[in-house]
């Protein structure tokens, strides 16, 4: 059973790092957009492989299921979508090479090398037969919402009623200012009525 | 089903096959079952739509090939092989084959976690209801695909039409679900089923009920709201007439199946009797008892002493369920045959003023529900706890049946008065179009 479980970790790693790349390195944006999908499901199968279902389940409705429809409403209402003729690179794009392999030799190569980690050697641990596996199932998310961490979660909901609100009030059109286009029945009434009143 | 596989291949043939295998041999042959069941539904559903509303439109409908017409969909299907595969010389070919797939895989996925019978669930886990609907959201992005890579203009329509339409009735839906998750607490969809045992009221909130498997969550004010607001948000996501917005073909064709032509058409074409399949038999499980029935648990509890019994209570669960299953998409082509198709401003108000409410306040009574059946002094209403059972569900009853008529009528009253008082048009001299005064 392990050595199926770290198969599948490889696979699917390797799918969401290779997605991961496509997205910044294809051309057209469409196709950006659902390499990043693709990535998006495979940390889905990620947290699946984890036996958190609940996240697993979350990612997909709303990384998968929202965000995504949401990027391809925008890409789509957007002029010049697919940007097949455009250049990848910035004609500078060695001045951010040098930056980023400067920052990476500064700060992350030192702090790899010479932090001590401290990590224990994985225990395995021998569950009795029958026994419930303990995995943070919803419940036990509810409960942590509504203790722990309730400050932290009213915080969150409270700037999405913000976001909210602030939709709201920008696509907001006042009454008088809404267009309304007939169909060609309500037309024909309209033309109706002003043939009649010009008749009186 | 483990236990004959594992008899099979390590007593019976000595493999010593570890226990990954089993599993694995499990759930392919339950999936292999399934993919089975999946095409023949299709076809099956196909001949009974169009029988039914021939019948409804004073016709007769196909009757030529077979009895009755009854191969009709098989001679469907021929022709849906055999011809030419076209596509469009502008095409994003890649994304234009890749659709069809993201489109057909999810709502297989969904047929994965319905509980077919007792103990019939191909794959259950604690949260397989919200799983159920977060898989359908995927297929939007199919749609998406199919409908920009064909590089027509109607497609393109047709698909922002279906995935706004499937956005905004995805709230609802789900929203409507959640009253039920807090009414049984538990999202699991096979232990929502069990839970509605019983007669009228079900066994986990009067638990001296006569079990007959009718104890359905629709027999309950917040189970009947949620059924009405659920049904009518599955009529929009199956696109299903009167919200057949998306491929209106007296508007835009076919929407986003435009640029599709031989057996990709095809697969949309099954994707969307399987997502109505599956629509329907998920209504009829979370409301109407899904494979619960008068002498099922019975024949269950006789399947303790004799495996027969409990094969047979099987059968019967998976035949209640065909036939409610079936009874729901009768209603959808019923619904099919007498209602024209919405516009959609309609839709939207539909959906945002008049469902969302709605089950917003469904899921306050839904709370109130639980608390008044489950809760007792731990939970600082030591006072229910006094009264008995049949009380306690009483309160609940009434509690609820009012709050629930109350919005309903309310949220009926302020829609409809919304559309009379509507200002008259002017019309706009420049546009063409009109603004209201």
């Amino acid at each position: 059973m392990e050595i199926v479980v770290q198969i599948l970790f490889m696979l699917i790693s390797a799918l969401i790092i290779i997605a991961a790349l496509m997205v910044v390195s294809v051309k057209n944006i469409i196709h950006a957009a659902l390499w990043l999908f693709t990535s998006f499901f495979a940390v889905g199968a990620l947290y699946l492989l984890l036996e958190a279902e609940f996240v697993a389940v979350i990612q997909v409705l709303v990384y998968v299921g929202a965000v995504s429809i949401l990027v391809l409403f925008a890409i789509m209402l957007t002029r010049h979508v697919t940007g097949e003729g455009q250049n990848q690179l910035y004609s500078r794009w060695w001045l951010g090479l040098i930056l980023a392999l400067t920052l990476f030799g500064a700060i992350i190569v030192p702090t790899v090398f010479k932090q001590k980690w401290n990590i224990p050697a994985p225990t395995v641990v021998t569950e009795p037969q029958n026994a419930e596996p303990v995995v943070a199932g919803v419940a036990d998310i509810g409960k942590a919402f509504m203790r722990e961490y309730l400050l932290p979660f009213e915080v969150a909901s409270l700037v999405l009623l913000v976001a909210l609100i602030g939709a709201i009030v920008v696509v907001f059109e006042e009454r008088t200012e809404r267009r309304v286009i007939l169909t060609l029945a309500e037309s024909w009434a309209l033309r109706q009525k002003e043939s009649a009143k010009v008749d009186q | 089903m483990e236990a004959l596989i594992n008899y099979l291949l390590n007593t019976a043939l000595n493999l010593h096959a570890p226990e990954w295998v089993i599993l694995l041999i499990r759930h392919l042959l339950v999936a292999t079952i399934l993919f089975l069941v999946v095409p023949f539904q299709m076809l099956l559903l196909t001949y009974f739509e169009r029988r039914v509303i021939a019948r409804m439109q004073d016709r007769v409908g196909p009757n030529r090939v077979g009895w009755e017409g009854v191969l009709q969909p098989i001679a469907d299907a021929v022709k849906m092989f055999t011809k030419e595969d076209i596509v469009p010389a502008a095409a994003d070919k890649g994304v234009h084959l890749l659709a069809t797939g993201v489109v057909v895989v999810p709502t297989m996925f969904m047929l994965s976690v319905l509980p077919w019978g007792p103990g019939m669930t191909p794959v259950d886990f604690e949260t397989s209801l919200l799983f159920f609907f977060a898989i359908s959201s995927v297929s939007a992005i199919g749609l998406v695909m199919g409908g920009w890579s064909g590089n027509n203009k109607f497609s393109l329509l047709g698909a922002m039409r279906a995935v706004a339409q499937m956005i905004s009735y995805e709230m609802p839906a789900i929203l409507s679900i959640l009253a039920l998750v807090l009414m049984t607490g538990s999202m699991s969809i096979s232990k929502i089923v069990e839970a509605q045992g019983g007669l009228i009221a079900n066994l986990t909130d009067l638990p001296k009920v006569p079990d007959l498997g009718l104890g359905w969550l629709l027999f309950t004010p917040v189970g009947f709201l949620a059924f009405v607001c659920f049904f009518i948000s599955a009529l929009a996501e199956g696109e299903r007439t009167p919200f057949d917005i998306p491929e209106a073909d007296s508007e835009i064709v076919a929407g986003y199946m435009t640029e599709y032509s031989g057996m990709k058409f095809g697969m949309f074409y099954l994707a969307q009797y399987v997502l109505n399949f599956a629509l329907c038999a998920i209504t009829a499980t979370l409301f109407f008892g899904g494979w619960q029935g008068p002498g099922v648990s019975q024949l269950s509890a006789m399947g303790a002493n004799n495996q027969l019994f409990s094969i047979l209570a099987g059968a019967l669960g998976v035949v209640y369920l065909l036939l409610k299953t079936y009874f729901f998409f009768f209603t959808m082509v019923w619904i099919r045959g007498a209602f024209p198709r919405l516009r959609i401003d309609q839709l939207m108000g539909l959906g945002w003023k008049f469902l969302l409410p709605l089950t917003l306040v469904n899921i306050f009574s839904a709370a109130i529900w639980a608390a008044c059946i489950h809760w007792g002094p731990e939970q600082g209403l030591a006072f229910l706890s006094a009264f008995g059972p049949w009380k306690r569900w009483a309160i609940a009853f009434l509690s609820t049946l009012v709050i629930n008529l109350l919005a309903a009528t309310l949220l009926v009253r302020i829609n409809s008065s919304a559309e009379s008082s509507m200002p008259k048009l002017v019309e706009d001299q420049k546009f063409g179009a009109v603004t209201l005064p």
